[in-house]
């Protein structure tokens, strides 16, 4: 484990709770403190009682994995295509659309995981959510030949590269 | 802690790791109402045959291999942008007392994996019917 420098202060108020600022040395546990910080501070206004009511509890709950966006996308550059992989668990066909527009490539969807009727939610950490992704394309495609299939929660969608991003030799010729 | 750090660092260099299947914990919701507890896990890239899914004593353990992971033995086009890592799921849920252990079901739903563990019949709220007195 890195050393880690205290540039903040730490004040254990609240039992089993540490908080302490530190350097940026890692994002999820800098996220993790703000979490914490938002949450107290959040307290801090709550009257007294409030958070025994079992909604005032649920607010508080935070996500696991923070995620900067849904769905989290890989761009691969193969030697003829650009490949995109969106992990989508839980879409299907009719759930998700794919376009080409302009220099981008935009994905767009819902994903409904709401808490089931009639059931109360002991971790909820799948987001329901209606997402736009646009992904900037480092080069000109054919739109034509662009090809999406999902499976198994996996949206992949293969971006031929336009004949003018394919790479051309230049003969040389002696002067 | 130390295992997200790892993860964040190796993006984008897998070549040193061609054997080595790693594996991060996947999303989990889990619901409950009076007959069943709900659990449904994230599990994308993963097909049926890829979950193995074990109870022992207490304890609900779930493996899900990918089914392609890049840097197994085949050659990784060079990502340019990469928000995840292509690697196996691993999760255990503790059971709680009063399921039906031997009725636990499972089944996958374009990767995602949904369980039922039901409740026993004695674990399930029952209402009580009061009656008026008898003999008159």
């Amino acid at each position: 484990m890195r050393p880690r420098v205290a540039v903040g202060l730490a004040t254990p108020a609240i039992p089993g709770e540490m908080i302490m600022l530190t350097a940026w040395t890692d994002l999820e546990d800098t996220l993790r403190t703000f979490d914490l910080l938002q949450r107290r501070l959040g307290r801090a206004f709550e009257p007294p009682g409030a958070l025994d009511s079992t909604a005032a509890r649920d607010r508080l709950v935070v996500r696991r994995r923070p995620r900067a966006a849904w769905p989290a996308t890989n761009v691969l550059e193969g030697k003829d295509a650009f490949l995109v992989k969106a992990e989508v668990p839980g879409l299907t066909e009719g759930d998700v659309s794919v376009s080409v527009e302009e220099e981008s490539l935009v994905i767009r969807g819902e994903r409904k995981a709401e808490v089931p009727e009639g059931y109360r939610a002991h971790l909820h950490e799948r987001p329901s959510i209606a997402f736009t992704r646009k992904i900037p394309l480092p080069a000109r495609v054919d739109a034509e030949g662009v090809t999406a299939t999902l499976r198994d929660g996996v949206l992949t969608v293969t971006l031929p590269k336009a004949r003018e991003a394919l790479p051309r030799p230049i003969a040389v010729k002696a002067g | 802690m130390n295992q997200v750090t790892t993860t964040q660092n190796s993006n984008g260099t897998s070549t040193a790791r061609a054997n080595h299947r790693r594996a991060v914990a996947p999303s989990v919701d889990i619901f409950e109402n009076a007959d069943e507890l709900l659990v449904i896990v994230d599990v994308p890239g993963v097909p049926s045959d890829g979950i193995d899914l074990q109870v022992q004593n207490d304890t609900l353990t779930l493996a899900a291999r990918r089914r392609d992971l890049e840097g197994a033995g085949r050659p990784e086009a060079p990502a340019l942008v990469r928000e995840y890592e292509e690697a196996d799921f691993v999760a255990s849920l503790r059971i709680p007392a009063g399921i039906d252990t031997a009725a636990i079901a499972a089944e996958t739903r374009h990767g995602t994996l949904v369980v039922r563990l039901p409740k026993a019949a004695a674990a399930r709220a029952r209402k009580i019917v009061v009656r008026p007195q008898s003999g008159d």
